[in-house]
């Protein structure tokens, strides 16, 4: 199939297969790796990338069917560079193969202003498992950035 | 200086922009994709192999089973502890294990020629439990291993028990099952054989590159000098990646043969079902005290379950026995115990080494000693404790030990003494205490590490170290270490980890090494280095060496400075423009582990702990919630606190997931639950924000006085929390993990509550099924097991070959009625995966999601809510008509998590197919297989995710929350199909579990929900393991209350039975009656009159019982 899709600004003409996932066509096609395939069926939020500010698990996205702008941790790095400083300050990575599904999930909360309180944010962040930290330093990097950036 | 700070991880800006690559992304030219072939049997005999056909399909470039590599068995522990070989050779041990391996230009082709690999077994009989392996005439695991023991013994720590003294005796048995180290990465690897140089280059998910290229190279014929590792991110290892896994090798193995470089990574199936795992331990433990709290002897017998190979088996065991011998001070230790191999996948290395489950019954005991002597928990450990000076019964001796002082931290920390006040209440709160190695002498060469320290003429620095940092920060540490030692700053520094042509040897990172070992073997290096550029400078300055400071990246003496790369010019060693030491660091104060006496100082130094738990219960449900954890850890000076405390936080994360929700379940030795969505381990909303605690004193032994960290902060928590659940609501659960129908069990039996009971006598319609259940374990299950699934029918989902956008709902449900391999697709949330498990299929996917009108909600003028069926959950949370309807935003907000939320639709969620695990894990169950296949949940694992009300064969529940809540609120379906729209009832939209009354070719357009009962009062509670889970049981009440009188109700449960269950008769009771405490009670009772529950979930009717009654109070509550 002939599409045509948006992602991190730029469009990018495609000839896919009709069942081919997002996550795929970031990766193989446009060299975009830093998105990572942890489950490959949505139970873990590592590949999480944003559609139109939204937060979708890309292997669960058919670009065939892909309409709207993605933007991907590469393009959303520098948005998040508090952020990312944050997560280093507080312990909020360790083996950082999970970082970069947190980082654009946690820039899409931080667009639309954090839930207030403690389980209100959990709550929002738990689709996105991390098995080293604990979450303490996740929780605590997306406060900072959120003070930062008022 | 630069150690002892909170330092930025060098490598943090990478790392946290998704610049460092794994082995996955890993891409070279030609590369070729693995996938391997696998043993469906837990036991059979591999009578013939033949991979001709694959090796000729297309895209194949090679194919490698047993027959095409040396005969030879992994290293591991060596000798006749060596029992397993790279592919299964004749005989398959366990579901999974790597039978062949293929390597074709894509996935896919790779996929698709394991399909024409033939292999014929002959079933074996097996061994499925570590009972089952001790019988009398059990089938032998492995030929030569008679009795099907590993490895075992009996041994006497210190003095046998003696009578006199002791006031309190308590025993008991303790469970540990088998935990997943669930590493984000999963297992990755990249291959390439250099034919020219005659090298094997290999790119690896590993914890010790050392282990990979010395297994490597025995296995397949090479010199270690032959295989090269190179540097890559990690992402994980818990031990997991500590030794090496089969299909590493294999990966490898391809690509020598291919001579095209191989990439192998494993799917989220295959890392938790065939890499290694927590070791499963029972331990019978009996423990003695004296009147005044002084620990006299335990008593242990272990057995644990190795799994099908040994791993580390062995040394796990032993180090248990170890622990036993060493944490407090007592006078004597009996330990009689047994390694057992059972046809399941091998257990492995995983953080703690044995630790955890010995821990988890020792410290629990000790809890009931305190209670059994009258003496608060804390004390009772205090006086135990193992002091600075001490040598444990088991030879280890302490050098440095803040216990004490950690308990006292924790004592504060948490409030212990107002809340240890409060016992019984519903809240309660627990400790526990480990003591941990920093490093043990294991393995032959463990206590030897080296460096390499550069320092080049530009002033930079680089640390070449040969082991891998899978995430603990170390590579982070050694540039500190680095930087101190040479007076630069960390950003100065480089650091070279993994790259095995460049780095001298380590073993790598496990056994709580990284720190003790690399610390040391950096330091040394740099100190070297150190004296050097002190030397090139004084004999600039004429000066003494001692008199030469290196600060601020030059050599300064007397207000002269010269800058270190300037010394380097100036040196004759200088190799290409750098100054290059290499240092080796060999630990004397440590011994070589004693298998004999299992008397040995096996580590320079000890870390110690102290984790103190609150909890609350929840005595309707059973459900644990942990509100506060704070963990003292004695891990010597932090090099890094940053990093110290992140270990501490989710170390002690991981304890609270082997506490209360982790556990691998199997049936008939498959894996059934190898899936996030089916392991309970925490996600940020299921953990408070745990505290650590740093008790921060120099040890002598270790680098710039610190300990290890990794592996300790996990040990202590499970015990902590059982402790915590006992001082709660008087529940001693021993065996993990503390789930709700344990705790509930519990708590039925010290309340004298009467447990629910199914009098299926007086119900004929359930004769049939309980006769059939009856027989499920007296041979009918085996039947059909054995011979019924040889019919079972196999489903794999053909290529997508088409994907239809229809714009409106009639052209949809023409294009799904004229095609019989159309399927409509909502979100893809459920049928993707649904494809790749093999249950689902369908050349042509027809999108609802742009059919225009599906994807709007209205409110029509009379209230009635109009939900389009492409809706997705959270555009519908979002749409203000819904400001409302409470329930139905509880209910969106319990599902999953935002991005599933964001793509799964209204009609997908209702229209989802049933989660139960055997049915979704590959099970030849009789939904997946056929009518001659049998439901494993009726002997299997059933305690949460099956029905206990009114299931037939299967007894899988309908999954859909949503069906919940809209049965509550008499939603009915405006259905379309090629002939035109029809109106169907919520309560009638279900035939059976997670299947619908839809008709080839219909879809659900529109959900409506009347305005009534929109004006109803409506509540929701819902029970589950972790947050976004399925439900495990459900309640949906919504009622029409007026001055306290409930004149029209609703009560549905969710999960409870096969499709979404209305509670009539407690309806009916409560229909035109005032809404009191004592009437709510009767029809929360009345609500599972009708279970019909399996052995294992009738806990299930108490906790839904209770849930009725809580929304029923919260109702009247409200009015």
């Amino acid at each position: 199939m002939l599409i045509e899709i948006q992602v991190n600004g730029s469009a990018h003409p495609l000839d896919v297969d009709p069942g081919e996932r997002l996550l795929d066509t970031l990766r193989d096609r446009l060299g975009l790796t830093g998105t990572k395939e942890a489950c490959g069926r949505g139970e873990c939020g590592a590949c999480t990338v944003l559609i139109d500010g939204r937060p979708v698990v890309s292997c669960l996205v058919l670009t065939a069917r892909t309409r709207g702008a993605v933007e991907t941790v590469e393009g959303v790095a520098d948005e998040a560079l508090q952020l990312r400083a944050a997560f280093a300050d507080l312990g909020g990575f360790q083996c950082g193969f999970c970082t970069p599904g947190q980082i654009v999930r946690g820039v899409g909360l931080l667009r639309e202003g954090l839930p207030p309180g403690e389980e209100a944010l959990r709550r929002a962040m738990s689709g996105n498992i991390c098995r080293c930290t604990g979450y303490v330093g996740i929780i605590g990097a997306l406060r900072r950035a959120e003070e930062a950036r008022a | 200086m630069a150690v002892g700070e909170r330092i930025r991880h060098v490598d943090w800006a990478r790392r946290t922009a998704g610049d460092i690559a794994f082995s996955a992304d890993v891409r070279l030219e030609g590369m070729l994709h693995a996938r391997f072939l696998r043993s469906p049997h837990p036991h059979a005999r591999v009578t013939r192999l033949d991979v001709s056909a694959a090796a000729r399909a297309t895209g194949v470039a090679a194919v490698v089973t047993a027959a095409d590599l040396p005969d030879r068995r992994y290293v591991h522990h060596g000798g006749p502890l060596s029992d397993r070989r790279v592919a299964a050779r004749g005989v398959v041990r366990f579901v999974g294990e790597e039978v062949a391996a293929v390597a074709a230009e894509t996935r896919e082709q790779a996929e698709a020629a394991l399909r024409l690999i033939r292999v014929d077994y002959e079933p074996l009989p097996g061994v499925l439990s570590v009972d089952d392996a001790l019988a009398e005439g059990a089938p032998l695991v492995h030929e030569a291993r008679p009795g099907n023991v590993a490895f075992q013994f009996k041994r006497q720590y210190g003095v046998p028990p003696v009578d006199g003294a002791v006031a309190v005796t308590k025993r008991a048995r303790f469970r540990f099952g088998r935990q997943a180290h669930a590493c984000m990465e999963p297992g990755s690897t990249v291959a390439r054989w250099d034919a020219g140089r005659g090298k094997l280059e290999v790119w690896t998910s590993t914890q010790a590159p050392y282990f990979i290229r010395k297994e490597m190279a025995h296995v397949l014929d090479l010199s270690m000098d032959d295989v090269e590792v190179h540097e890559i991110g990690v992402g994980g290892g818990f031990g997991a990646k500590s030794k090496i896994s089969d299909h590493e090798v294999l990966t490898a193995a391809l690509a020598m043969r291919a001579r095209r470089p191989v990439k192998g990574v494993l799917d989220r199936d295959e890392e938790f079902s065939t890499t290694k795992c927590r070791h499963a331990f029972d331990i019978d433990l009996e423990s003695s005290a004296d009147a005044e709290g002084r620990l006299l002897h335990r008593t242990a017998r272990i057995r644990v379950d190795n799994g099908a190979y040994n791993h580390s088996g062995p040394s796990v065991m032993g180090y248990g026995a170890m622990l036993l011998g060493s944490q407090y001070r007592l006078d004597g230790v009996g330990i009689d115990a047994q390694l057992v191999y059972t046809n399941h996948h091998p257990g492995g290395q995983f953080r703690g080494y044995g630790g955890p489950q010995v821990i988890f019954a020792l410290e629990s005991q000790v809890d009931e000693l305190a209670d059994g002597l009258g003496i608060d928990p804390i004390d009772l450990r205090i006086r135990n404790a193992n002091r600075a000076g001490d040598t444990t019964l088991a030879g280890w001796r302490i050098v440095s030990s803040a216990l004490v002082e950690c308990l006292e931290r924790v004592r504060e920390a948490i409030d212990w003494d107002a809340k240890r006040a409060r016992g019984g209440s519903g809240r309660g709160v627990g400790v526990a205490v480990a003591v941990h190695v920093s490093g043990a002498r294991v393995y032959e060469g463990a206590e030897r590490s080296e460096a390499g320290v550069d320092v080049g003429l530009d002033g930079r620095v680089r640390v070449r170290f040969g082991g891998a940092d899978a995430g603990t920060w170390q590579r982070t540490m050694l540039a500190q270490v680095a930087a101190t030692e040479l007076g630069v700053g960390v950003d100065a520094v480089d650091t070279v980890m993994m790259e095995t042509a460049e780095t001298p040897t380590d073993l790598g990172a496990w056994s709580s090494r990284g720190t003790y070992m690399s610390g040391h073997a950096v330091g040394r290096a740099a100190r070297a280095a150190a004296d050097a550029l002190r030397e090139l400078a004084a004999g600039k300055f004429d000066c003494r060496p001692e008199d030469v400071e290196l600060a601020g990246g030059a050599a300064v003496v007397d207000g002269r400075r010269v800058a270190i790369g300037d010394l380097v010019g100036l040196s004759d060693r200088q190799v290409d423009g750098e100054l290059r030491v290499e240092e080796a660091f060999v630990t004397t104060d440590a011994d070589p582990f004693d298998p004999v006496s299992g008397i040995a100082n096996l580590s320079a130094t000890y870390s110690f702990a102290a984790q103190a738990v609150e909890v609350e219960v929840d005595r309707a449900t059973g459900k644990v919630r942990v509100l506060d954890v704070v963990a003292a850890h004695d891990s010597g000076i932090a090099l890094n606190p940053i990093s110290v405390e992140s270990q501490i936080i989710g170390g002690v994360t991981m304890g609270l997931g082997a506490a209360l929700g982790e556990e691998m379940v199997y049936a008939e030795g498959r894996h059934a639950n190898p899936a996030y969505l089916d392991y309970a381990l925490p996600r940020a909303a299921d953990v408070p924000p745990i505290r650590p605690i740093l008790v921060e004193h120099a040890d002598p032994n270790g680098p710039y006085g610190a300990k290890g960290i990794g592996e300790i902060c996990l040990i202590p928590t499970a015990a902590a929390v059982a402790n915590a659940v006992a001082h709660a609501v008087g529940v001693r659960v021993r065996d993990l993990p503390i789930t709700p129908d344990k705790v509930l069990a519990g708590l039925i039996a010290n309340e004298g509550r009467r447990r629910h009971r199914a009098r299926v006598w007086r119900r004929p319609d359930r004769w049939w099924i309980a006769a059939v259940r009856w027989g499920y374990p007296r041979g009918l299950h085996r039947l059909l097991h054995t011979h019924g699934t040889r019919l079972a029918r196999r489903r794999t989902a053909p290529p997508v070959a088409e994907l239809r956008r229809p714009t409106d709902a009639a052209e949809a449900a023409t294009a799904l009625a004229a095609d019989r391999s159309a399927r409509p697709l909502g979100g893809g949330t459920d049928l993707l995966p649904a494809r790749r498990q093999g249950v689902a299929d369908g050349r042509v996917l027809v999108d609802l999601t742009s059919v225009v009108g599906m994807n709007a909600v209205a409110e029509s003028a009379g209230g009635d809510l109009c939900i389009g069926g492409a809706v997705t959950l959270a555009d519908l949370a979002r749409r203000p008509e819904l400001a409302g309807d409470e329930a139905l935003l509880d209910t969106i907000g319990s599902i999953a998590s935002q991005q599933i939320r964001e793509m799964a639709t209204v009609g997908g969620n209702l229209c989802q197919q049933k989660r139960c695990w055997f049915y979704r894990s590959g099970f030849d169950c009789y939904k997946r297989g056929g009518v001659t296949c049998p439901c494993y949940a009726v002997t299997g694992d059933h305690r949460f995710y099956h029905a206990a009300i009114g299931a037939h064969r299967c007894q899988a529940v309908t999954p859909s929350d949503l069906a919940t809540t809209f049965t509550a609120l008499d939603a009915s379906l405006a259905v379309r199909g090629p002939g035109g729209t029809r109106t169907v009832p919520m309560e009638e939209f279900f035939s059976g579990p997670g299947e619908t009354v839809l008709g080839r070719g219909e879809l659900v357009e529109e959900v409506v929900v009347a305005a009534a009962a929109r004006r109803r009062a409506t509540v929701l509670e819902k029970l589950r393991l972790w947050e976004g889970d399925f439900a495990v049981a459900s309640v949906c009440v919504s009622a029409d209350l007026a001055d306290g009188v409930v004149r029209d109700c609703r009560i549905v449960l969710g999960a409870m039975a096969p499709t979404p269950y209305r509670a009539r008769p407690a309806e009916d009771l409560l229909r035109g009656r005032r809404l009191t405490g004592q009437l709510a009670e009767r029809a929360a009772r009345a609500c599972v009159e009708e279970g019909h529950p399996l052995p294992g979930n009738a806990w299930k009717l108490e906790a839904a019982r209770g849930m009725v009654a809580r929304c029923l109070g919260r109702l009247a509550e409200a009015t």
